[in-house]
């Protein structure tokens, strides 16, 4: 039962959210952290791929008719985990970003892009089955983003990108995670989740050629979700319904909060994870908004959506999470 | 094979980090080339070329229909005959660039909310009409804009091209009269307002940068300061090639008119409470003696000889009729600003 929910873990608990920018355009680093602890000696690898589109424009929460500016974030995203103990793991993950601007205004388009190594996330988990009664499983986490990535792009003529355009944030961050899931013992294939995760961002102390400190708002972010396993054409899958709640805080340049940053949103996103082989499965997930509200006026998420591969590498026979259930 | 791995590694780690920006309709970077300024201190402010749009002969209504303006709200003036226009920073915040045609007057107020600065521009340039329109770049935290004709980047506090085919060209400054809105109401009742159907959504009268305008701590990009007065108090400059001049609102209790001397040039400076207003005295003009006799109308001044002069210097009635006041290179702006671009003193009586 342990690694049911682990697989429910590993569907649908989104963990750190990185959004580098005042738009949310960032690093997606929220949907693509929380392996579950399968158990001592296991090692498991994802890759991930991430669109996420902000092609709306709001003034708080009021959407303004306007779609002349569109923020494109392309994330490839590896992630590592490894199991110490029955109870203690360790998870990373590294992440190379793609971001464009574009602008279409008076029949002109203007084109902005940059890439680059984003920064990284190092994580130690400690899981306590069972706490909560049978079928139930908390995890609590803590970590850190590393600023591997860059934080000082400039256009190919030497123009200064803010840090809403740039790969990295510059600075370390501190994070902290909590999530609990608990399978209904009416149903066992079946369990409802829900985590809460807090990023306290660092800061840059070298932003824009060291003449500003810059810092990227603290973000609150808590997920409830409800997942479950159907057989669609003769294939057992895991099909899942989470809604996301975020809320960061105002970046602040030199201590001064910067206008138009932060706000508050909320998401539905259904997943969907289909087993390929007995180690190997292929995950989905598309993030819509339900509401939104930011400071100011800002470029808020249209649609978000995401693919990826996860593999395990195990010193025991058919223990995958998933394979138990199949 | 060490070669074959090379090449890969090589394009792996290009492809790891690499950065690109151009116009998509035409493939070509618009901030290519030389610049006089130092590019080291040229930012992308976040919203991108265009990102903020510029306004293009854009629609006015009376003053009467303004109602989305509160009588403190700052506007900036402008008058061509009997045309009278009003541009109010509530809509300037949000496009920083109104390129508009007042008679045979093809003007550009452009106005950068992180400065404070509003100046007026003949867009008329080299005898080729153009408009302007927001780069989205910053150099000293102040608007860089571009002339579609060329598109060389203009650097708003310089009155000059500083990258492209224009590099070096200085605009040509058109008057402009900065008061808020209760004082231009009096002045210019039948005057046209900017409307707010400008095609585009925006909150206007909220602003985009918050406390921003009076928050002397509140910045958004690096930009010298300068701590002989708070940042944000709003001044009127007379700016020359490297130096400039500011004259403070507290210079205008105790009297109305200053005559000054800044870099061989004379020039009457006239303020109240409410505006401050730079005129250039050439010829005889030096001679005469002038009273402020404004009494919320557009009658500003008085000189010894009966001509009476309004806001815009623009000689009314009496014996001087047509003869107007000399325009300035002076505008209103946060204190900050000025120095970051000029050698600046402040009048000290």
């Amino acid at each position: 039962m342990r690694n049911i929910i682990g697989s429910i873990i590993l569907i649908i608990i989104p963990l750190f959210s990185s959004a580098q920018t005042c738009c949310s355009g960032g690093v997606p680093l929220s949907n693509n952290l929380g392996l579950p602890n399968e158990g001592k000696g296991i090692f498991i690898i994802g890759l991930n791929y991430d669109y996420n589109n902000l092609n709306t424009l709001n003034a708080g929460s009021r959407e303004l008719d306007d779609d002349s500016r569109q923020r494109i974030t392309n994330s490839v995203l590896l992630n590592l985990g490894y199991s110490l103990t029955d109870r203690i793991s360790f998870e990373t993950l590294f992440t190379w970003v793609n971001q464009t601007r574009t602008i279409n205004q008076f029949g002109f388009e203007n084109f902005t892009e940059t890439s680059g190594i984003g920064d990284a996330v190092f994580l130690v988990k400690y899981s306590m089955p069972e706490l909560l009664g049978s079928f139930s499983v908390i995890n609590y986490g803590l970590g850190v983003k590393a600023p591997l990535g860059k934080s000082d792009h400039t256009t190919p003529n030497g123009i200064q990108l803010t840090a809403d355009l740039q790969p990295g944030s510059g600075a370390w961050d501190g994070l902290g995670w909590v999530s609990i899931s608990k399978g209904l013992d009416f149903r066992p294939s079946a369990a409802i989740s829900g985590s809460l995760t807090y990023r306290l961002p660092g800061k840059n102390n070298s932003y824009l050629n060291n003449t500003a400190v810059y810092q990227f708002g603290n973000e609150l972010q808590a997920n409830l979700g409800y997942s479950d396993q159907v057989i669609i054409l003769g294939a057992l899958v895991n099909p899942g319904l989470i809604f996301k709640y975020r809320n960061v805080l105002e970046d602040e340049i030199d201590g001064q909060e910067i206008p138009n940053t932060g706000g508050e949103w909320v998401f539905v996103r259904p997943e969907l994870t289909i087993p390929i082989q007995q180690k190997f499965h292929l995950s989905t997930r598309v993030e819509l908004p339900l509401y939104s509200f930011v400071e100011g006026t800002q470029l808020t998420p249209t649609a978000r959506i995401s693919i990826g591969v996860s593999y395990q590498f195990s010193k025991e026979k058919n223990d995958f999470p998933l394979n138990n259930t199949l | 094979m060490k070669r074959v791995i090379l090449i890969l590694c090589t394009s792996f780690l290009y492809s790891c980090s690499s950065s690109s920006s151009d116009d998509g309709s035409t493939g070509r970077n618009p901030n290519d080339g030389i610049w006089s300024i130092p590019i080291s201190q040229v930012l992308d402010g976040g919203p991108g070329r265009d990102g903020i749009p510029a306004l293009v002969n854009p629609g006015f209504t009376d003053v009467s229909a303004a109602g989305y303006l509160n009588d403190l709200d700052l506007v900036i003036g402008f008058k061509k005959g009997n045309d009278v226009r009003a541009y109010p920073h509530a809509i300037l915040d949000w496009h920083e660039i109104a390129n508009d045609k007042i008679g045979d007057v093809s003007l550009a107020v452009t106005y950068c909310p992180l400065t404070g600065t509003g100046i007026g521009w003949n867009r008329v340039i080299n005898g080729k009409e153009t408009t302007f329109g927001v780069s989205g770049l910053l150099y000293n935290t102040n608007l860089i804009a571009f002339d579609r004709e060329t598109d060389s980047n203009w650097a708003q506090l310089l009155n000059e091209a500083v990258n492209g085919e224009l590099i070096g060209k200085e605009a040509e400054l058109i008057m402009l009269f900065e008061t808020n809105w209760g004082t231009w109401k009096k002045l210019y009742p039948q005057s046209k307002v900017l409307s707010t159907q400008t095609g585009f959504s925006r909150t206007y009268g909220i602003s985009p940068y918050g406390d921003y305008s009076t928050n002397n701590n509140r910045f958004l990009f690096p930009v010298p300061k300068d701590d002989r007065l708070p940042s944000k108090e709003r001044v009127h400059a007379i700016v020359g090639e490297t130096n400039a001049i500011t004259y403070r609102f507290p210079h205008f209790i105790s009297t109305n008119i200053i005559r000054d001397t800044f870099q061989g040039k004379n020039y009457l400076i006239v303020g109240n409470e409410d505006f401050i207003v730079s005129f250039e005295l050439t010829g005889a003009l030096n001679n005469l003696e002038f009273e402020f006799i404004y009494a919320e109308t557009e009658v500003l001044l008085e000189d010894n000889q009966g001509t009476r002069y309004n806001i815009f210097g623009e000689a009314i009635s009496g014996p001087g009729l047509g003869n107007n006041l000399g325009s300035s290179p002076g505008f209103m702006g946060y204190w900050f600003s000025i120095p970051a671009f000029y050698q600046t003193e402040i009048y000290s009586g």
